[in-house]
């Protein structure tokens, strides 16, 4: 009985988190259609969370390998129980909204692995973490994959602009660029969708194994597809617009060239690795490639502050989430009472953190007119009238 | 262990298509705008991070595009030479993208 309730319970908050990455990872791909108005802001949401819906239902590879690798499992090697995996979920869950709340976009699948990884460390031990797989699968790409995509965005960027560079005064046609911009970004959404939701039924799915509910090495069942579409398309559709808002416009002015520019390096990359079978972050390559896409247009200026503070949020992804993941397993290693502190922890956490969120507001309708959103974006109330100079240079 | 070759290749391979991608489209829009066919899109909302262009503003815009138009030094037939060329353009990034997503979902090529 005791053992289907933490089964229960695992599902409801894997779900839970499923929302959380749905809407932390609305930005990656309609942060710059946003911010160049190719799409307006509830649209472009709209479309993302339908893409996510129907992606989720595309795919359950990742589905079947998910945390396989990096928490020995399986015969021969150690358990993994539903409770870790519970403390492990609510270490993801909360960190997840701390960075929402900060508006930090930080990758959500380092958030559960990290989670994960805590509560392992503490409920099973040290050994039972694959640390080489940690390093090559989660650490390096995360290095490297920001860098990467920010050349290949930088060197799109210059390339769109050099194509299409006419005498100034005469038009250039770059306000075409916002058609292609519903396309790339699109394209990035549906790639999201059959990779994140894919890790929660991951999740579900081990967790209903472990309880043998399931056959070993079998494939998510289709409620728990459903489902996860489902959490992740409300999730998308709810719109993190505090991080859409980072994206969009905290690390530097986007225009429609450089916006499709940096969404196509993002849908690229995402593809080429995700089809040679290691997982990148779509969080770090969506903001590798418009820190690239900033550097790659003349006269615009990247800010390197914002920039800075979140890869200081990727740098504390893994061991925050880590650690809180830690904590809710030592809690949960009491027994039932654990169990019952950890829901009310870990509920308290996330009802002052909603009740924090509400002293500035950052939603769809307002996006337009804050002008100092989590004291890091820095832009005019009411535009400058563009001077001479600039209305001759002015992209349509 | 670490796959170096893997990141390697996924560079390789996520510069060229995107690289090819973008230059079509960008042409594509260059070769419109050569047939004097401007595409003008305005934004959908104006935000703070762009040029914010008024109604007045808009109609300038198109008023130049319709001189540039008229001032085209091209032939008619090489204005609809270009045309086409730049639709073929977009059909061509329409196509990658289209592989792109058949790329995308598993039961397509497995």
């Amino acid at each position: 009985m005791e053992f289907t309730f933490i089964v229960a319970l695992v599902i409801a908050l894997a779900l839970i988190f499923d929302f959380t990455n749905g809407f932390h990872d609305t930005a990656n791909a309609m942060a710059t259609p946003i911010a160049t108005g190719a799409m307006k802001p509830k649209v472009a949401v709209g479309v993302a969370a339908v893409l996510n819906l129907v992606g989720a239902f595309l795919s359950t590879e990742v589905a079947r390998t998910v945390s396989g690798g990096i928490i020995k499992e399986g015969d021969g090697g150690i358990q993994i129980t539903p409770e870790m995996i519970f403390a492990g979920l609510i270490g993801a869950i909360v960190w997840n909204l701390i960075t929402w709340l900060r508006g930090l976009p930080s990758s959500s699948s380092h958030a559960l692995f990290g989670g994960l990884i805590g509560a392992t460390i503490i409920g099973v031990g040290a050994q039972a973490v694959a640390y080489d797989v940690v390093l090559a699968k989660v650490i390096l790409p995360a290095l490297i994959a920001p860098i990467t995509v920010g050349i290949v965005a930088y060197l799109a960027t210059r390339l769109a602009y050099a194509i299409t560079r006419r005498d100034a005064g005469k038009p250039d046609g770059r306000g075409g660029f916002r058609y292609a911009q519903i396309f790339s970004s699109s394209l990035v959404a549906l790639s999201h969708g059959t990779n994140d939701a894919q890790k929660t039924m991951g999740v579900i799915t081990l967790t209903l194994i472990a309880g043998g509910y399931q056959a070993v090495g079998s494939g998510p069942q289709f409620w728990v597809v459903a489902c996860c579409a489902l959490a992740i398309a409300i999730g998308t559709y709810t719109g993190g617009w505090r991080i859409i808002l980072t994206m969009g416009r905290g690390l530097t002015e986007i225009k429609p060239a450089q916006g499709f520019a940096a969404e196509t390096s993002t849908a690229a990359t995402i593809l080429a690795s995700s089809h040679l079978g290691f997982a990148l972050s779509t969080t770090q390559v969506a903001s590798g490639s418009v820190i690239g896409s900033g550097l790659g247009r003349r006269g615009s200026t990247v800010r390197w502050g914002m920039a800075g503070q979140i890869a200081l949020g990727w740098l504390l992804t893994l061991p925050a989430s880590a650690i809180m993941g830690a904590f809710a397993a030592g809690l949960a290693l009491l027994g039932p009472i654990g169990i019952l502190l950890d829901i009310l922890i870990g509920t308290g956490v996330v009802y002052v953190l909603f009740q924090w969120s509400k002293r500035d507001r950052v939603s769809h309708d307002n996006l337009h007119d804050i002008d100092d959103a989590g004291h890091v974006v820095k832009i005019r109330k009411t535009p400058r009238k563009p001077s001479r100079k600039d209305r001759s240079k002015v992209a349509l | 262990m670490i796959d170096w070759a893997a990141f390697l290749v996924v560079a390789v391979a996520a510069l060229v298509s995107s690289a090819i991608v973008v230059s079509l489209y960008s042409l594509g829009l260059r070769l419109l705008t050569t047939a004097g066919r401007i595409p003008m899109v305005e934004p959908a909302e104006f935000t703070g991070a762009i040029t914010v262009l008024s109604a007045a503003r808009a109609a300038k815009d198109a008023k130049r595009a319709r001189k540039a138009r008229k001032a085209n030094p091209l032939t008619q037939g090489q204005k609809r030479l270009a045309q086409y060329a730049g639709y073929f353009c977009f059909a061509l990034c329409g196509l990658i993208v289209l592989y792109g997503v058949y790329l995308i979902v598993p039961a397509l090529h497995k």
